[in-house]
């Protein structure tokens, strides 16, 4: 099912390029990379490491190995309409519906075949207790081996060291299942390629600061977390290379990336991935544009070549949902700043006690630098309890107040 | 001799020992009373009902006074709860900037410890600052010794209880387990001596059902007097607010303290949020083995809401008893006795099933 998906999602946006070779969507760019990325994991063809959000994708491309976290596909499997299937299974099985719909999606697809065999996993500490816990599910469901990255929650020398040294370890737990080593020069080719579309990235983010911005509620969605899985290879620089080039046509051509844009907006934490009409009719009826994903924001220094390892655990570390409430707190006071947000949207996805557990943080922050904060209550993977009607009428009430206010910047 | 200051704790890995050797006592926040719920209003409703509590009693006056608080990041609902804590504790001059969250690493690996070791020094220094006196290792070494005695002394007392020799069944077992987690280590091994010495009670035995309990938290007495009260004999117990919480650290002179606290937390018996990457699943292998070991004819699991560690793991202890042909019964609470009350019938029927 899923190979089919991926592989005619390739074929179509493919021939879609091809049809008009000068318009280089940038967004289009993107999901045919992502989608080349499924089908790689699908294909049956390939090694194949299931991840937490954390891995360090660069090193695994680097030897050969397709990689990904697991909540990728909960993400894909609630965007296609497909996820019930594999949440009534997961709660079937016990797995109780308090659980975070990425990883009950994933428990469910992978009791249901859905999920590739992997060669090994990869286990992050960060960002949850939840993602630990699906990849000693999957291991023990697959009975393939588990390499388990403790994610540190301090940038300390010590944090960083024992990142790294498990960085290292990790290497030969991947070489002594590959039966390849390390090939060092392939490694300073992909932490190269990785600092490339950091850059770029950089740069994009830079012009999406602008007012109007240039891009809208959709263009960049998910895109921060899901790059991740391309840094290190060329694919990496191509996408960020073609936000890049667009952005900075628009800003030059003054095009701003939705029609009108009355008010700012940042996005806390992650989208509700299953189709919703909420962003588009935020933007259409009100003008209120979705400008920052709390994601979409480089953290990291760049990587040395030369000692690739610390700088992959800094960036590991730098996360904003790793550590305490401040640290992920300041980061969203600096991006408010930065994009001059009216008002930030929190989803609360309903079984991510990381994220929704600074609920009352975040808005009391936020608010101390006049910015509004409108909590939904949502399981972004789950639609079967979204309550389309109530969270409309909550967002219209949201945007009134914004309205009725001055602009916290002035 | 004044009086120790207490240093707040929440979770079984917690180091005692350097918190005895700072010249301090431990008290934990265990998660019991009923107060207004304030803490899910600043964190989430979804967080769990072990650390909403802890903050509802912090958030309601009802803790004795604490020189601070050292925090572990066991999980997500707790390194949010170290988050909240701080933040209420702002405008407090006194408190303010006491209270430590130390890491825990999910693997018992040797980097793992060695940096968990690095944590602990850290907690160490935090605690010397707080009292404005630097602790010693030899201190810290009597501190382990002291806890080993009372880690000796609880197997002892347990046992002695669960044979019937002491009044009071499992219920006066979990006040004991509650008193020591919550007072100076000095007063804790004064009570457990007289509790060793005690004569054996003439009460008449337990005759109930042999079961084993397990879970995250259980702090209420009564909640082990009501399941005994269906017809239930508890033969032992892993909680985090029971057996866990006094595991032994090696003796081990060569090693230096921090390291021996370190391995010792580590690779204790445990809970879900810590495991053996090589052994997936295992935490299910335990429970069935303790079970065995305590020769039950059906475990009873009670898990407070919302604790991810144990929700992504029930499945596969419950399907490891039900290999086994070992009866499991699966409660779900929030800390209350009320919560566990409203069950009675479940409990009493499954009782029944297993006579
Ligand atoms: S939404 Fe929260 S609980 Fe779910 S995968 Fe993301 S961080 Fe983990
Ligand atoms: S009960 Fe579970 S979620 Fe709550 S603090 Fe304990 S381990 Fe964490």
């Amino acid at each position: 099912m899923m190979k089919h998906y991926f592989n005619d999602l390739v074929a179509g946006i493919e021939a879609s390029l091809a049809a008009a070779p000068d318009n280089k969507s940038p967004r289009k760019l993107y999901a045919l990379e992502i989608a080349k990325l499924g089908s790689r994991l699908y294909s049956g063809e390939n090694r194949v490491a299931w991840c937490g959000i954390a891995a360090p994708f660069d090193i695994l491309s680097a030897m050969n190995v397709t990689s990904c976290f697991v909540e990728f596909i909960g993400a894909m499997l609630a965007s296609t309409g497909l996820s019930t299937e594999f949440l009534e299974e997961a709660e079937h099985a016990g797995f109780a519906s308090d659980i975070c719909g990425y990883h009950r999606a994933i428990l469910g697809a992978t009791r249901k075949g859905l999920m590739p065999e992997p060669d090994f996993l990869i286990g992050t500490t960060c960002p949850c207790s939840g993602g630990i816990a699906v990849m000693e599910n999957m291991a023990a469901h697959f009975n393939k081996d588990l390499f388990v990255l403790n994610i540190p929650q301090q940038q300390s020398a010590a944090g960083i060291r024992y990142l790294a040294d498990q960085i290292r370890q990790m290497v030969t737990f991947v070489s002594d299942h590959t039966g390849q080593p390390l090939d060092e020069e392939k490694l300073r080719a992909a932490v190269i390629r990785t600092n490339q579309a950091r850059k770029l990235i950089a740069e994009t983010y830079e012009l999406a600061k602008q007012t109007p911005s240039p891009t809208d509620g959709k263009m960049l969605a998910n895109f921060g977390i899901v790059m991740a899985l391309l840094l290190g290879s060329d694919a990496a620089v191509e996408v960020a290379q073609a936000y890049l080039d667009e952005f900075k046509n628009r800003v030059k051509n003054g095009i701003s990336g939705s029609k009108e844009e009355k008010l700012r907006l940042m996005w806390i934490q992650n989208r509700i991935q299953f189709k919703n009409p909420l962003v588009d009719m935020l933007e259409k009826e009100f003008g209120a544009v979705v400008v920052i994903d709390e994601l979409n924001d480089i953290t990291w220094d760049e990587i040395d070549p030369d000692d690739p390892y610390t700088g992959i655990a800094r960036r590991a570390i730098s996360i904003p949902f790793n550590g305490q409430a401040t640290h992920r707190i300041d980061h969203l006071k600096k991006l408010a700043k930065d994009y001059k947000i009216d008002g930030a949207i929190n989803p609360c996805n309903w079984g991510c006690r990381q994220g929704t557990g600074s609920k009352g943080l975040i808005t009391e922050g936020l608010k101390e630098m006049g910015v509004p904060v409108l909590n939904l209550e949502v399981d972004c993977i789950d639609h079967r309890s979204f309550a389309d009607g109530q969270i409309k009428t909550r967002m219209e009430a949201f945007i009134e107040m914004l309205n009725d206010r001055p602009s916290p910047w002035g | 001799m004044e009086p120790k200051e207490n240093i707040g704790f929440a979770c079984a890995y917690t180091p005692l020992p350097l918190i005895d050797a700072a010249g301090y006592a431990p008290f934990r926040i265990l998660p019991v009373g009923d107060f207004p719920d304030q803490a899910g209003q600043l964190l989430h409703d979804n967080l769990c009902p072990h650390i909403k509590r802890i903050l509802d009693r912090a958030m309601s006056g009802d803790l004795p006074d604490l020189a601070g608080a050292v925090f572990i990041n066991s999980c997500d609902a707790m390194r949010r709860m170290a988050d909240a804590w701080i933040d209420i504790h702002k405008i407090d001059t006194r408190k303010n900037g006491r209270t430590i969250l130390i890491d825990l690493p999910a693997t018992a690996d040797s980097l793992s410890i060695s940096f968990f070791r690095d944590e602990l020094v850290r907690a160490a220094d935090a605690l010397a600052d707080w009292r404005g006196k630097k602790i010693e290792p030899e201190a810290i070494a009597a501190s382990i010794d002291k806890y080993n005695e009372i880690s000796g002394l609880l197997v002892q007392i347990a046992q002695k209880f669960r044979q019937g020799r002491l009044d009071g069944g499992t219920a006066a077992l979990q006040k004991i387990y509650n008193q020591a987690a919550t007072s100076p280590f000095d007063d804790t091994l004064v009570r457990l001596k007289q509790l060793q010495d005690a004569p054996d009670s003439d009460a008449p035995k337990n005759k109930g059902v042999p079961v084993f309990l397990f879970g995250n938290v259980m702090p209420d007495p009564e909640a082990f007097e009501m399941i005994e009260s269906c017809g239930a004999a508890i033969m032992n117990d892993d909680f985090c607010t029971g057996s866990r919480m006094f595991a032994p650290i090696a003796d081990d002179d060569a090693g230096d303290v921090f390291s021996r606290m370190a391995e010792a937390l580590l690779t204790r018996q445990p809970c879900a949020r810590t495991f053996d990457p090589a052994r997936p699943g295992k935490i299910a292998e335990d429970v069935l083995n303790n079970a065995k070991a305590a020769q039950a004819l059906g475990v009873i699991g009670h898990t407070v809401k919302f604790c991810d560690p144990y929700l992504e793991r029930l499945p596969f202890i419950r399907e490891a008893l039900k290999n086994a042909g070992m009866p499991l019964l699966l409660l779900e609470g929030d800390c209350s006795l009320r919560s566990i009350g409203q069950q009675k019938t479940r409990i009493e029927a499954f009782i029944e099933m297993l006579r």
